[in-house]
């Protein structure tokens, strides 16, 4: 639920509670002023009464208004209580009132309010019963229900229609900084922007997320930096191994336990060597520094790594067989021919003598399936830094480069298993 | 015909005191003189004195870019070999040092043996005098045709074979490792091949071509460890 909504919500609900409540109010207020002043009406006739029966010494003429009636009836002495009480009040028609017809009645119920009293007259005890209309106080009350009612719609519509168009626009930085968020990339150097707000919450808001953005680029880059830094260092004693180990073999014969010896070290320190190469690629790869893009034909790029590679094949005595259809992908070259070189160099080095490689390429992907080992492999880690399978004599950084580079040219790079293949696919992105 | 020059004048400017001193013992052999410059003053003095044949430039300095190095030769119009020997693998810096007229560009760590094999073909580009045709001993290579002689002999070599012959007689007399002759030869897929017995398949090829052919032995095997082409 949006913040908004959750706030409107509550909003309205106590809004219309509160005008609920305040319409009552207004009811019972105006209801009891209303029915003081019909009493006091009542109070006056009845008063009226005496002083007519004190001056005159006989009951007045019984009459009736459209709002009044007044009746006396003979009672047994002091049998009547004097009291003011709710009734109804029966309005008679006029005759020429079309409604006479319409009903088929002399006329019609309206609440009323009666004073029932008693007076003597020469001696004996009447009840008189006067009954006034409150039909104004209804209508009145019925006004202050509509009112009421009509502020409360019209109080929709403007919180409505001030969600709508003010709201919205008073949230918009809120949601341009999410959206800032939702797009946010360490490796990117463009900073998130300020916004254009003069709300204080949003302004911190927008403060704390540049600071917190540009410190994680800071330390990313100053990370990237490190092992950049680390890689070319490395280089230097790196070149000055080989270089002796290039020299101390021409100083003399040496036996075969020697050469041995120096047979590992050259393998070890070209090792070394391929690692460090590896992160300085990935740097560079992960910092987009390839940038330059071609056309390339994937079917020759392929059928050139196979014949590159022929010999390790037959070294392997694997049985290669591949189906490649004509497919041109737009990209870095040197980075795509890393790529397919990486996979199908792991093809081969996870594979067993007299094992199987089967290369396809099609306008959707481009597939490497291989025999190996009988499990699967784990999918979340083989693409992690230096994640190897035992004994794998590779730098454990081939498929995080692959899939950086996928990753670079909106390739796909997955892995299934289907026994007996480990299948690597490349996806292409849908053409436009 | 064209014989490699015997005395070969070679500048080293590298930084890097180790390195400096195992390129200056490996190229100094077999009579060739090589001087040596550890920073950016001394390179830049040495070049404006003397002529070599090849001088080898690393690009980072004390003192200054090693590039500018390069430019003065160019602008002098020097026609010293430069091999620039650099840390830095990127393109970017690989072409800029060809573009001001570089001849090659060798990215650290590098083997000797690769780095005389450069050297040579400079040297071999640089006096080319109409002649494209390579001696050692019975052995004639027309560089340009890459057709290979055994006297009168014509032998039909693959390009790995070729590839594997030059690198021989561009390191003659050397130990060469066989790492550096699968990083030769296949560049960066040796990474795959945990010995390297497919190295084993050329030489053998190779020297069974040579023999037939009635060429001497050269080649002479150590332990798994490298080869070495003798005379």
């Amino acid at each position: 639920m949006k913040l908004l909504a959750r706030y409107n919500r509550v909003n309205l609900i106590t809004t219309i509670i509160i005008l609920l409540i305040t319409g009552f109010a207004y009811y019972q207020a105006i209801s009891w002023v209303l029915t003081r002043q019909k009493d006091k009406d009542l109070e006056d006739e009845e008063m009226e009464i005496f002083e007519y029966v004190a001056l005159n010494h006989h009951l007045p003429q019984t009459f009736e208004t459209k709002h009044q009636q007044i009746s006396f009836a003979e009672a047994k002495p002091n049998s009547i209580k004097r009291e003011i009480v709710d009734t109804v009040f029966f309005k008679k028609w006029d005759k020429s009132n079309p409604k006479r017809y319409k009903y088929h009645a002399l006329g019609e119920y309206e609440p009323g309010r009666a004073l029932i009293s008693s007076v003597t007259v020469t001696g004996k005890y009447y009840r008189i019963l006067v009954i006034e209309s409150k039909a104004e106080t209804e209508d009145l009350l019925q006004i202050i229900f509509y009112i009421t009612i009509g502020v409360i719609t019209l109080l929709l519509i403007v919180l409505f229609a001030t969600n709508r168009f003010i709201l919205n626009r008073l949230w918009k930085p809120f949601y341009s900084l999410m959206q800032e968020l939702k797009v946010f990339n360490i490796a990117d150097p463009t900073a998130i922007p300020k916004l254009d707000t003069s709300i204080d919450e949003f302004k911190d808001l927008n403060a704390v997320v540049f600071d917190m953005t540009t410190k994680a680029k800071t330390d990313y880059i100053a990370l990237k930096n490190f092992t950049e830094n680390a890689s070319h260092e490395l280089l230097t004693p790196i070149a000055v191994i080989n270089s002796k180990l290039d020299t101390l073999i021409q100083t003399d014969n040496f036996s075969e336990k020697q050469s041995k010896l120096l047979s590992d070290l050259y393998s070890g320190v070209s090792r070394l060597n391929r690692l460090n190469q590896s992160l300085l690629l990935l740097v560079k790869i992960e910092n987009r520094l390839l940038q330059d893009q071609q056309i390339i034909n994937l079917r020759e790029l392929t059928e050139e790594l196979i014949v590159q590679f022929d010999e390790i094949f037959n070294d392997k005595k694997l049985k290669l067989s591949y189906q490649l259809d004509d497919k041109e992908i737009y990209a870095n070259r040197y980075l795509i021919e890393i790529l397919l070189s990486n996979l199908v160099t792991n093809a081969i080095r996870h594979n067993y003598a007299g094992g199987e490689i089967i290369i396809s390429l099609t306008n959707e992907n481009f597939t490497i399936q291989n025999t190996g080992e009988n499990t699967p492999l784990p999918f979340e880690k083989i693409f992690t830094r230096f994640h190897k399978s035992s004994g794998s004599e590779g730098s454990g950084l081939g498929l995080t480069i692959s899939r950086q580079i996928c990753e670079n040219f909106n390739l796909g790079l997955n892995y299934l298993y289907s026994v007996p293949y480990h299948n690597f696919t490349i996806t292409f992105p849908e053409q436009a | 015909m064209f014989i490699i020059k015997t005395v070969l004048k070679i500048l080293i400017i590298e930084d890097e005191k180790g390195l400096r001193e195992s390129i200056e013992e490996y190229f100094t052999e077999a009579g060739n003189i090589c001087e040596i410059a550890g920073d950016y003053e001394t390179g830049l003095t040495k070049i404006n004195l003397y002529r070599y044949d090849c001088i080898l430039l690393d690009i980072t300095l004390p003192g200054g870019n090693g590039i500018n190095i390069l430019k003065n030769l160019k602008e002098n119009n020097h026609s010293d070999g430069v091999l620039i020997i650099s840390a830095k693998n990127s393109l970017d810096d690989r072409l800029q040092g060809l573009d001001l007229g570089a001849d090659d560009y060798l990215v650290k760590p590098f083997h000797l043996s690769e780095l005389k094999s450069r050297v040579t073909a400079i040297i071999r580009r640089k006096s080319f005098n109409g002649s494209n045709v390579l001696l050692f001993n019975e052995i004639k290579i027309d560089l340009l045709s890459k057709e290979v002689k055994v006297g009168k002999r014509k032998i039909k070599l693959t390009p790995k074979e070729y590839a594997l012959l030059l690198y021989f007689i561009s390191n003659k007399g050397k130990m060469v490792s066989k790492n550096a002759i699968a990083e030769h030869l296949w560049g960066d897929g040796v990474d795959i091949a945990d010995d390297y017995n497919f190295i084993y398949s050329h030489i053998k090829n190779l020297r069974k071509k040579l023999m037939e052919a009635g060429c001497k032995d050269y080649i002479q095997a150590a332990y798994g460890m490298g080869y070495k082409f003798t005379d």
